[in-house]
């Protein structure tokens, strides 16, 4: 998976999910799933919240038992509106061009 | 075997995200494709770790062996047993002359000479056995420092590694030994 072509981009892809509120990596994947019909391996999961992490974009709550849920910080959804801002304006050029 | 494979991811990221990984495996099941990503994810992150720390964000440490030593010797032995034991009963049955083992060799020599992969796997064993022995004795760490990139190479003795290590390049040599001389009769003969 690559960080630009959506819908493969899980980082995307988990922040979109974090927007509807917090989440731990089993209910992440099952709202990608229902979302974007895309199941994402919980390697690709981990790997990519991992690196949202560590920009700042998502952060832990505490533990609850085994698992442990994530919430987008202000950051996070700056960050959130910017890329489907962009998103969005490409979608409309394209879809404008195809004549859809 | 998620367990084990979590072994791929750098320890830091194992210390963080592994019990969720784990617990989120638990909940959605381990099948081919569960696997295969979770390598993928473990390889990748490896290679994070390393451009981290080679541009300065940290350091890395390759070391997969160090932390369990004792474990990588006894695998070591277990590899080197069967050509340990070939080698010996050789020896003696062979340059010691004791021609009560004759009986037992010869059937097993028959037996190598018309398996050939059998025959690699015993001649290979002594090198594997001595690299798993001694992987836990070496590890590599990348920084960097002042902006410059550093590799430091870190090596220790432990007796137990040492000597499964001294036994499996003792075991090769004898093999390599018996295999030349063997060469060197049928050229004379």
């Amino acid at each position: 998976m690559t960080d630009t072509n959506f819908p493969n981009d899980p980082g995307l892809l988990l922040m979109i999910s974090l927007a509807g509120g917090p989440k731990h990596g089993h209910a992440m994947l099952l709202d990608v799933e229902g979302f974007a019909g895309v199941r994402l391996g919980p390697g690709t999961l981990y790997g990519a919240l991992s690196r949202l992490e560590s920009a700042g974009q998502v952060e832990a709550l505490p533990a609850e038992g085994r698992r442990r849920p994530y919430r987008l910080t202000p950051a996070g959804r700056l960050a959130l509106a910017d890329r489907l801002t962009a998103l969005e304006r490409a979608v409309t050029t394209g879809v404008a061009r195809v004549g859809a | 075997m998620i367990r084990f494979l979590l072994r791929l991811f750098p320890t830091a990221w194992r210390d963080r995200y592994g019990e969720e990984l784990v617990a989120l495996v638990d909940d959605t099941g381990l099948d081919a494709g569960t696997v295969a990503d979770v390598a993928r994810a473990g390889v990748n992150e490896r290679a994070r770790s390393a451009r981290a720390a080679i541009a300065g964000g940290g350091t890395m440490t390759i070391g997969p062996a160090w932390r369990h030593p004792t474990l990588w010797a006894a695998v070591g032995l277990l590899v080197l047993v069967p050509t340990m034991t070939f080698v010996l009963l050789s020896m003696l049955t062979y340059q010691l002359g004791l021609s009560g083992l004759a009986a037992t060799m010869e059937p097993v020599n028959r037996w190598l000479d018309s398996q050939r992969l059998a025959d690699l796997v015993l001649v290979a064993a002594p090198g594997i056995a001595f690299i798993v022995a001694a992987a836990p004795l070496v590890r590599l760490t990348l920084a960097t420092a002042d902006g410059e990139p550093s590799a430091t190479l870190g090596l220790r003795l432990r007796a137990i590694n040492l000597v499964v290590a001294s036994l499996a390049l003792a075991v090769g040599a004898l093999l390599v030994g018996h295999i030349v001389w063997e060469a060197v009769l049928q050229q004379g003969a």
